[in-house]
């Protein structure tokens, strides 16, 4: 709540302007039936002055109210839009200072939310807070107050009427909320039917199981229809008893005011107006219901918000804190006993690692699926830190690299390639601003992606659409290699980057590896034994830990492990050429 | 217009069949408005006898008797009462008919998908046709159970009030009645900026949300090429446009009730003055006076509601259309050939594609001229680049789309001749993905035989080799699957497919090899498994490895669209071919 107010304070302005503003139109709705009952007054007594002056009164309160109620809503809108828009800001800002580390504690997918569906909680909240809420309490007050004021001695029916209409309503909120729940599971029940069956069509037909589909589709849909008449019946039963409840007020209060009108006759005036303050308490009583619920899930959604921004980010900055004096690097890599496990994980993906590269030498990082390849060169590019152990470069800690530094001097090419909605030469650059066009052209050759590239007329300022939907899954390797060389770095972390390249091509890649970035230390992360044969070292990595180490020639002397592996791939070598 | 007719057209359809129940819930509804408009004349007369009663006891204090005033009470409780049991009966009618309908609905469309082609769903995207249900559906239903009574409702009061108010006083009609063209006016052209202006809103919010997506999805490569800064500078003009359009739309779309409210004040100031002044300059008597206003004081509060109620019932109506649009734009299409009790035997000699062509699109061929047999208890392995159209073959052979020309035959029965579900019922199909459904995985091996025993279903997991899997989940075979389930690798995924199939025991085996990172212990059991399966089995298979295609009994190689070569492994390594190539090339690398 507090957080709410600090995001709030910068529009005090218009929040003050828009509370005046409602209280102005609850003010209005409040002495409207006060000046009716001067002009039922004036009717009895035969005043026609006191007539024309009230009913003047009368017509600008009303403007009054319709002024009002348009600056309030105009205001209400642009703070709560202002406040919304604040925190989208402030959350962006945040999680771009997020590391890995803090991104996967949430999910992607999650943060996503909190910044969308959550803050348009937050902004419907407010402009209830802006609208309703500060006119209910008023209101109901106001109305309550003057209803007895109005008819003193019928103090007891007002207070009769809401306590049965304030019963009713809890009693509703109780029961609505069960049925809201089982409603909102239903649905999802409904639709994971759908999915599954939409997902599954191929699966649904040639096992002829349209009937079934259906019938189990009728089931939820039974149920689903079945909740929400309940919830229909309920409304329709609830609306009417708050109705009957009013009426019953009214008709106590005619009675007995016809037993003791002869000695108040002032009283046949305050009939009207009485009745009008019942109908407006009735219609607060009404509306404080519906909005209560939607308070409830705006208190939520601030919370998962603040969560976001009270996060501690665990990769610091570059201007917060002090860095090794080192402005270039070699690429010496050093791997001293690393272990790591992910956030959410309850296992540990990599357990005590330990290897050492000189500047330019070729790793290559075999193992079977699972075996943690990717998460170890998610660790080289410093997009975790490992719990135990340290990876050093140049002898320094990754921690203690400069980040600028490190990331233009270490790239990586992920297994599953990430593009952006852009151009290809956007994409490319994206390690390297400053690359020119020729650098470009040079990394897309090296990758195999230049063919295809050339291919589109727009050439390098072809656009890519969003999850690279045109592109093949080929394609988008290349293109996600070729950034990672355009930024010729002095560490390449390659994961799997050839899996959908045919054997040519494949060919091709090692070559222009080989032959362009000999000064480059290169951290091969592949599947296939067969694309890392030639490196100066191989380590093979099975559960987490290093069970072989060495040449490829010491270790098909040495290792019984690797031997088998060898021998395996030679037999059921498979993939892309078929 | 055309949408508006399309949309009645819709709901009367699917109300039809309750129509006694629509009925009542009209006649109720009449019923209750009637009530609910006629209440107000008693409590006029309830305050002008009280007013007539206090002027005799000033006057005539022995002739003064409170019994008209009771009378009219009397009538005023009656009417009170009747107005909310007819609308509330009406509603708890209407309820239910609505329920009735919704279900149709949703029923009607998901039957209509089960038999449309697969050509419909491979042209959309799942979540688009979703959005049919979780969506649309959802709009129809909300538009009939609100909107559409709420019309009626409304409506009836709408008139019932303006006839009380005729009755009852011309002139305070009018002047009821003077600001609601205004009203409706106004109320149009807002909704007509918040239409607009709303559309600016989603429009804005969408690219923002895209943006968001996009970038947080790739924070990962946002960290490591340090594009954090950009990231956020790029973000702030999209966050600013959500701003300005978000709260034009806000204001719109939230000045309707607030205008609404105050031009009900507005009215009923208008009202008071006016009824006051009737009261006190035209000679009517107080008791007539007070009569008059406190009953148009009454039904001028019951006069706004309908016309404050336009809005959200116009914004009702269109989402509805758009709705109904959509759902019938499904409910009219082609769909597949019915059964018409045509069945097929099983396999006794070859299976045989004679001239085959395929094009998805009519200027897109796929398939030119296909010929080639399968006979009864051979395995045919399909190999060639991606999109030479191995796919397509098996698609086209479980009749999934219709052949552009040719024929494929099954013993020399044409198979256009046969029923789909005939046909489909000697096939087994092992696709490359496999979906997995939420049940357990008993009940997902069980798919296409509901009825099969626990032992069965054991029996087809030990022949697929996933059966040692199986039970080292924690609940074995009771363990429930999900569609994202993790529990399940690639591979292993496929052998739960080949379980699925078995346990049909098909005459036609299609399988699809899975091609993605399947490491060396999965890689054994595949291929025991597929041995398994095709043994004295007629299959086709889509083969990615070596250890398939050497086992095949015949190997054809597609390219483009045509078959190039065909024969056994050493026939074609023989020939010197693109075949012989593609192994050497394979074999090279190692």
């Amino acid at each position: 709540m507090k957080r709410l107010f600090t995001f709030a304070k910068p529009y005090w302005l218009g929040i003050t302007i828009t509370i005046t503003a409602i209280l102005l139109v609850t003010a209005s709705t409040l002495i409207q039936p006060q000046l009716l009952e001067k002009m039922m007054t004036a009717i009895i007594h035969n005043d026609s002055a006191a007539l024309l002056s009230n009913g003047i009164g009368l017509l600008l309160l009303a403007l009054v109210g319709i002024l009002a109620g348009v600056a309030n809503t105009a205001f209400a809108a642009k703070v709560s839009q202002g406040i919304a828009a604040d925190f989208r800001q402030a959350e962006y800002e945040k999680i771009q200072r997020f590391s890995m580390e803090n991104v996967q504690t949430f999910t992607s997918a999650n943060l996503v939310v909190r910044l969308t569906n959550d803050v348009n909680q937050v902004q419907q909240l407010t402009m209830q807070l802006l609208q309703t809420v500060i006119r209910v309490p008023v209101l109901f007050i106001g109305a309550v107050t003057l209803a007895i004021y109005t008819l003193p001695q019928l103090w007891w029916v007002v207070v009769l009427m809401v306590l049965g209409m304030v019963l009713l309503s809890k009693w509703i909120v109780q029961t609505m909320g069960k049925l809201f729940g089982k409603v909102q599971r239903y649905i999802e029940e409904s639709n994971t039917a759908v999915k599954e069956d939409l997902a599954g069509v191929r699966l649904v037909r040639s096992f002829n199981q349209e009937e079934q589909e259906e019938a189990t589709f009728a089931k939820s849909t039974d149920q689903l229809v079945q909740v929400n008449k309940t919830i229909s019946y309920c409304f329709n039963i609830i609306f009417p008893a708050f109705m009957l409840l009013s009426y019953a007020a009214i008709v106590a209060a005619l009675l007995i005011i016809s037993q003791t009108i002869t000695h108040h006759p002032s009283e046949l005036a305050k009939i009207s107006p009485f009745i009008t303050y019942l109908n407006q308490i009735l219609n607060v009583l009404l509306i404080a219901g519906m909005v209560s619920t939607f308070a409830a899930r705006g208190f939520v959604s601030l919370q998962r918000i603040g969560a976001v921004l009270d996060t501690k980010e665990t990769m610091p900055t570059e201007a917060e804190q002090d860095w090794a004096d080192l402005d270039q690097l070699t690429g010496a890599l050093s791997v001293r006993q690393v272990s790591f496990t992910y956030p959410q994980g309850e296992q540990p993906v990599l357990q005590n690692l330990s290897f050492d590269l000189s500047a330019g030498e070729t790793l290559g990082v075999v193992g079977t699926t699972g075996s943690g390849k990717s998460t170890l060169a998610a660790l080289l590019d410093r997009l975790y830190d490992p719990q135990d152990g340290a990876i050093l470069v140049d002898g320094v800690p990754l921690t203690k690299v400069r980040p600028s530094l490190l990331r233009r001097e270490i790239a990586l090419a992920m297994q599953k390639p990430v593009l952006f909605s852009g151009t290809i030469a956007a994409n490319l650059k994206m390690g390297n601003q400053n690359a020119s066009q020729a650098d470009l052209v040079q990394a897309a050759q090296q990758a195999q992606a230049a063919e295809f590239i050339d291919r589109y007329p727009a050439g390098y300022e072809q656009t890519i659409s969003e999850r690279s939907s045109n592109l093949s899954g080929g394609q988008r390797q290349r293109l996600s290699l070729a950034r990672a060389l355009v930024k010729q770095p002095k560490i390449l972390i390659l994961d799997d980057v050839t899996s959908a390249l045919d054997a040519r091509s494949e060919k091709l890649v090692q070559q222009a590896l080989a032959e362009d970035f000999q000064q480059t230390t290169k951290i091969i992360i592949a599947e296939k034994l067969s694309s890392v044969v030639h490196a100066d070292q191989l380590i093979v990595l099975d559960q987490g830990q290093i069970v072989a180490k060495g040449t490829h020639q010491t270790l098909l002397a040495q290792s019984p492990l690797y031997q088998k592996l060898y021998q395996s791939q030679q037999e059921e070598d498979q993939h892309a050429a078929f | 217009m055309q949408r508006f007719k399309e949309t009645i057209g819709y709901f009367y359809h699917y109300l039809k069949p309750a129509w006694r129940g629509l009925l009542l819930a009209l006649l109720l509804l009449g019923l209750g408005t009637y009530a609910q408009v006629t209440a107000p004349l008693y409590l006029g007369n309830a305050v002008a006898a009280l007013s007539d009663y206090l002027k005799t006891v000033l006057t005539a204090p022995a002739q003064a008797s409170l019994h008209d005033f009771y009378r009219a009470l009397g009538f005023l409780i009656f009417f009170y009462l009747l107005s909310e049991s007819g609308q509330t009966l009406s509603g708890l009618a209407a309820a239910t008919v609505t329920a009735k309908a919704t279900s149709g609905m949703r029923k009607g469309l998901f039957a209509k998908l089960q038999r449309l082609p697969l050509k419909f769903f491979d042209r959309r995207q799942d979540g688009q046709i979703l959005s049919l249900f979780t969506s649309d559906m959802d709009n129809l239903q909300s538009a009939m159970s609100q909107a559409v009574f709420s019309i009626f409702s409304q409506g009836m009061v709408f008139i019932g009030i303006i006839v009380m108010m005729l009755r009852k006083s011309f002139t305070m009609a009018l002047v009821t009645m003077a600001l609601s063209p205004v009203a409706i006016l106004l109320s149009l052209f807002i909704i007509k900026r918040a239409r607009l202006a709303i559309q600016q809103q989603q429009a804005a919010t969408g690219d923002l949300n895209g943006y968001i997506n996009e970038q947080l999805a790739g924070q990962a490569v946002l960290i490591a090429e340090g594009r954090q800064q950009e990231s956020v500078t790029d973000f702030t003009p999209y966050n600013e446009q959500v701003r300005s359009a978000s709260q034009r739309g806000q204001f719109y779309s939230g000045l309707l009730g607030p205008l609404m409210q105050g031009l009900s004040l507005l009215n009923l100031a208008i009202v008071i003055f006016f009824g006051s002044w009737l009261a006190l300059h035209t000679g009517m008597g107080q008791a007539a006076g007070l009569s008059l206003v406190v009953v148009f004081v009454s039904y001028s509060q019951q006069y706004f509601q309908p016309i404050s109620q336009l809005a959200s019932i116009y914004n009702s109506l269109q989402l509805a259309m758009t709705g109904v649009h959509r759902v019938n734009e499904v409910a009219t299409q082609p769909e597949e050939r019915a059964d018409q009790g045509r069945s097929l035997p099983p396999l006794s000699k070859a299976i045989r594609f004679d001239h085959v062509d395929f094009a998805y699109q009519p200027d897109q061929p796929i398939l030119k001229d296909i010929n080639f047999q399968v006979a009864k208890g051979e395995t045919l392995a399909l190999v060639g680049p991606t999109g030479s159209g191995k796919t397509t073959i098996i698609n086209l052979l479980s009749q999934f789309y219709d052949l552009s020309a040719g024929r494929i035959l099954f013993d020399g029965i044409d198979l256009s001749q046969v029923d789909l579900s005939a046909i489909r019922s000697r096939i087994g199909l092992v696709l490359q993905d496999t979906v997995l459904f939420s049940k357990s995985v008993a009940d997902n091996i069980r798919y296409g035989r509901p009825a099969a025993s626990q032992a069965a279903v054991i029996a087809a997991a030990k022949q697929a080799q996933i059966h040692d899997f199986i039970m080292t989940l924690p609940e074995q075979y009771d363990t429930m699957l999900s569609a994202d389930s993790g529990l399940f690798s690639a591979g292993q995924k496929q052998l739960l497919s080949i379980a699925r199939t078995i346990i049909t025991d098909p005459d036609v085996l299609i399988l699809d090899e899975a091609t993605a990172n399947v490491d060396t212990v999965t890689e054994a059991q595949l291929n025991q498994a597929t041995q398994a399966v095709t043994k004295d089995r007629t299959a086709i298979i889509i083969a990615h490895r070596l250890k398939t295609i050497l086992d095949a009994d015949q190997i054809i190689v597609l390219k483009n669209g045509a078959i190039l070569e065909s024969g056994t492994h050493a026939q074609l390594l023989a020939q010197k071919g693109f075949y012989a190539d593609l192994y050497h090339d394979q074999m090279d690398l190692t």
